[in-house]
């Protein structure tokens, strides 16, 4: 394990920045987010951002292709590709998770989503580890650690005045390799995390849910949800997109955006016909794809990962953690 | 527990006993301290979930538009907020006045629930209020048919205009370069107009298949939703500040809200929209001397 003492973050940032665009959790206008890294840059260490990362693998927004149209006829044209490496710095544990969910869903069962992969080979992820969860945290009930992401290519702790580096991929070894003017050895203890103090019984909730399709307490639960898609915009683990076109005279665009399964119009088809109707239907989608579906598709994958954006966003305090609670509450006879 | 408390539980269990209503809807204690959330009861023992304190901010009169073809009646808690959003829907034949029974509730202010996480239960007495309850004009509600306790007394806070009148004097440019930077934030997710009780449109231009507006989150996009909405609810919007509350970005909406609500009363005359059910709105009627300095 090797130590960077806090004073020289900027530097070991810098040195980064060099050979690849660095983004830190900022706050912009009151709302945290990664972004570009620059010297001066107040970094936001202290707790998880209110954008997720997956924005930087997933854009809300995306460009996919451009076309040309003539009369009868057209063309395709290919975007320039832009993608060159990345490090996110400071991406937390359950951030880290949310992107082997997202790994699964668009790069396995043979398709795979070259927008997204481009992004996530040249991304590096320095994870910081949290050493005291928020009140809205539930990522060890899903079996996470707050302190360690294995997938990350560092592994970073805070120690008081200094951080504390643990290379975890060869990616990640050659950055610590590089940067050995800035390191030391560390040879102490590691700092101790405190746990969640938010817990879910997770163990069983897919077996649980699988006969529950029809039960009256998706009624209850959903009443006061408004149908924005707070939650699904700040999920790091929602994925569900919309492609359209942006035409202009004879050129266009095809894009993709996020969509939302809140949203009436996401199920809307052709003729009028809407399966999801009612916000029962909708709420209901969204906890039983991320605890029923994703489980069932990605043999025991998680669809949430306990980052608590959702509870902490939603303007009526429609809380996935007493959600959970109440699906283990109620009769599980309709 | 406090009197309003034990008399709502009172209320909604005799409501529901004698069959007057089918749901009463009030707030129950949510995940924190700072959480208080809608809650929906249709048997009188579940009565005793109901509560009243400091963090009875969410404005559910846009909830009643789920419950308009009931059968029976719906009872709902209102603050004065939340009753000039009953009278928005009213007024905009949304719901009928005689499907809906109103407890009303004098409001003292709610507390500011997202200080109130950061500064966590030891500091609770540092709580202040919620920006919407500064600049409330009306915190006893104007239409009830019961109401719980006496009358609070009015007191405004902050006058509503104040923010408008320092912004009216920056520069178009200032203005503009404003709104570009506050609007790039807004990740489109409606919850302004999903929990606004002027937003009650059966079918929403935003909703429709992005003929009028493309679903990319982008400057000029997320501006032209912020504009449309604003002044599609001009002269009905009642300045409660939900949307100010539930925006997840921050956008301090309730500064366009506010601008146009002044620029009417300059232009037709004093005016506090969802104060009657009944009347004519003011940019939804037609006087031959109106004001046509535009022309």
């Amino acid at each position: 394990m090797k130590s960077l003492s806090k004073a020289n973050l900027p530097q070991f940032l810098e040195a980064l920045n060099q050979s690849s665009q660095v983004y830190v959790p900022v706050v912009v206008d009151g709302t945290s987010r990664f972004i570009p890294w620059e010297q001066g840059a107040e970094l936001v260490l202290d707790k998880n951002s209110n954008i997720p990362p997956k924005y930087l693998f997933f854009p809300q927004t995306e460009d996919l292709y451009g076309y040309k149209i003539y009369k009868q006829s057209g063309e395709r044209t290919e975007l320039p590709s832009a993608m060159e490496p990345f490090v996110v710095f400071g991406i937390r544990p359950c951030d880290v998770y949310s992107l082997e969910v997202l790994d699964d869903i668009f790069l396995t069962k043979g398709y795979e989503d070259v927008h997204y992969k481009q992004k996530r080979e040249q991304g590096l992820l320095i994870s910081l580890g949290c050493l005291e969860p928020e009140a809205t945290c539930f990522c060890e009930s899903w079996g996470l650690n707050p302190l360690n992401a294995p997938t990350a290519d560092i592994m970073m702790l805070d120690g008081g005045d200094q951080f504390l580096l643990k290379a975890q991929t060869e990616a990640g070894q050659k950055v610590i390799d590089s940067q050995a003017g800035l390191l030391e050895e560390f040879q102490g203890e590691p700092p101790v995390g405190k746990p969640c103090t938010l817990t879910v019984e997770t163990k069983g909730l897919m077996e649980r849910l699988q006969p529950m399709f029809e039960h009256a307490v998706w009624d209850e639960i959903s009443r006061k949800c408004i149908n924005c898609g707070t939650c699904t915009y700040l999920c790091p683990t929602c994925y569900c997109f919309d492609v359209l076109n942006k035409t202009r005279g004879e050129e266009g665009i095809k894009y993709r955006c996020y969509d939302s399964c809140m949203y009436p119009e996401y199920t809307l088809m052709a003729g009028g016909h809407n399966p999801r109707p009612t916000k029962k239907e909708r709420v209901r989608q969204r906890f039983l794809h991320k605890f029923q579906y994703i489980p069932e598709r990605y043999e025991g994958q998680i669809g949430c990962v306990g980052c608590g954006r959702c509870i902490v966003k939603c303007p009526v305090n429609l809380d996935i953690s007493r959600v959970i609670t109440r699906l283990w509450e109620v009769e599980a006879d309709v | 527990m406090n009197q309003q408390t034990a008399r709502m539980r009172e209320i909604a269990r005799e409501l529901l006993e004698k069959k007057e209503v089918e749901m009463v809807i009030g707030w129950e204690k949510g995940t924190f301290f700072y959480n208080s959330t809608p809650v929906f009861i249709t048997k009188p023992e579940d009565a005793d979930k109901l509560i009243w304190d400091d963090y009875c901010a969410v404005n559910f009169a846009k909830l009643l538009m789920d419950y308009r073809y009931l059968d029976g009646k719906v009872a709902v808690f209102v603050k004065g907020c939340d009753a000039r959003g009953v009278n928005r829907l009213i007024q905009d034949l949304v719901i009928k006045r005689e499907k809906i029974y109103l407890i009303g509730m004098p409001c003292p202010g709610m507390k500011d629930a997202k200080i109130a996480a950061k500064l966590g239960q030891e500091k609770e007495a540092e709580v202040p209020l919620e920006g919407k309850c500064l600049y409330c004009t009306h915190p006893n509600p104007v239409i009830y048919d019961v109401l719980i306790g006496d009358e609070v007394p009015v007191e405004i806070r902050e006058d509503r205009f104040a923010r408008i009148k320092e912004f009216e004097e920056k520069s178009s440019d200032e203005k503009a370069q404003f709104w570009a930077s506050q609007y790039d934030r807004c990740i489109r997710c409606y919850a302004c107009r999903n929990v606004c009780p002027a937003c009650n449109c059966r079918s929403c231009v935003f909703d429709q298949n992005q003929d009028w507006l493309e679903r990319a989150v982008d400057r000029s996009g997320n501006q032209f939703y912020g504009l449309v909405r604003a002044f599609h609810v001009a002269g009905r919007c009642i300045e409660c500040g939900e949307c100010e509350r539930a925006c997840p970005m921050g956008i301090p909406i309730m500064l366009l809200k506010h601008k146009i609500s002044k620029d009417i009363n300059e232009l037709f005359g004093e005016y506090e929209a969802g104060l009657d059910p009944e009347g004519d709105l003011p940019l939804g009627m037609y006087k031959a001397d109106d004001p046509d300095e535009f022309m």
